[in-house]
């Protein structure tokens, strides 16, 4: 199996994309390519394999946000630039069901990493965030995604990972 | 009696509606006497024998590249050693999205928005070995 990832493309096949959660599911089903193409809210990126070039096997979407200083706490604003703080979403992340285990998730966020780092390269942004189902959570934190809040085990919980930590693993990367 | 018109390619002998060959387009260019060397060197070394040829698979290179970078993608060699060298060609730059990424608003907590003023104050966190691996991929 040799895997693509690229933009979503209005032809790829995303109808029969199953990764067992209906909301995953449906987003790509029905929102990707509008929020894509028509509203601008999200940019998705698909797995596909060169055997059948139009199949998604996975998918994720990314987003820029940014945090107003005001609304941070006033103890830690001092330390802090007097800008907003700007970050990437890492929005959705799945895989369909029929290709777990052979290394999509990790390949999918690799490329995830890599685009937050050419943003942040281009236009600058200070770390990545993203809604982790609690059963996934422990899936993130092996990337080095920090939990910013525990709240019950049932809502997705928001994850932080500094850009300063992903440069240092590209570096680290480069020199290896 | 009144006059007939023949049509006017009818009064030609032989005259059948053949559609026309498309036109090869001719492409000429005044080159510096160092950049007719390049191109002689470079069609050496590719093995090419005609101008055509060297034109052509310039094209699909240059073809590529534009491809490649309207994707947001970069371009660079890479050493045996892993050392990259990334190429920035001022004209294909014109062609990259300055930012491929849109905007949203997220809905945050005080807790949330505590840690992450203090995540962000502190030393970030060494790179995970997942992590290193993952910037490998």
């Amino acid at each position: 199996m040799t895997v693509t990832i690229r933009r979503l493309e209005e032809c790829d096949e995303v109808k029969s994309f199953d990764c067992g959660d209906e909301a995953l599911n449906n987003y790509l089903r029905l929102h990707a390519w509008t929020n894509q193409q028509k509203i601008s809210i999200g940019v998705t990126y698909v797995a596909l394999d060169e055997s059948a070039p139009r199949l998604v096997l996975g998918y994720f979407t990314l987003a820029t946000s940014s945090v107003p200083r005001d609304k941070l706490p006033r103890k830690y604003v001092r330390g802090l630039p007097a800008y907003d703080l700007p970050l990437i979403l890492l929005a959705r992340l799945a895989v369909d069901k029929r290709f777990v285990n052979r290394g999509l998730g990790h390949a999918l966020i690799s490329e995830a990493f890599k685009i937050t780092l050419h943003v942040a390269d281009e236009v600058g942004c200070r770390c990545m965030i993203t809604d982790a189902y609690p059963e996934k959570a422990g899936w993130y934190a092996r990337y080095g995604f920090i939990p910013l809040e525990v709240t019950d085990e049932t809502s997705p919980r928001k994850m932080f990972l500094d850009v300063r930590t992903l440069r240092r693993a590209s570096a680290a990367e480069s020199s290896a | 009696m009144p006059a007939k018109i023949k049509p006017r390619s009818a009064s030609l002998p032989g005259a059948t509606a053949k559609t026309p060959a498309p036109r090869k387009a001719k492409f000429q260019a005044d080159l510096a006497q160092s950049e007719d060397g390049m191109v002689r060197v470079l069609k050496a070394q590719l093995q090419l024998t005609s101008n055509a040829d060297f034109l052509s698979d310039a094209l699909a290179l240059f073809r590529w590249a534009v491809t490649e970078r309207k994707r947001g993608r970069r371009i660079f060699s890479e050493s045996l050693s892993g050392e990259r060298n990334i190429l920035i060609f001022p004209r294909l730059e014109r062609v990259a999205p300055d930012v491929t990424l849109p905007r949203i608003d997220i809905r945050w907590t005080g807790k949330e928005l505590e840690s992450l003023a203090m995540l962000v104050s502190e030393q970030p966190a060494e790179p995970t070995e997942t992590l290193i691996r993952a910037m490998r991929q």
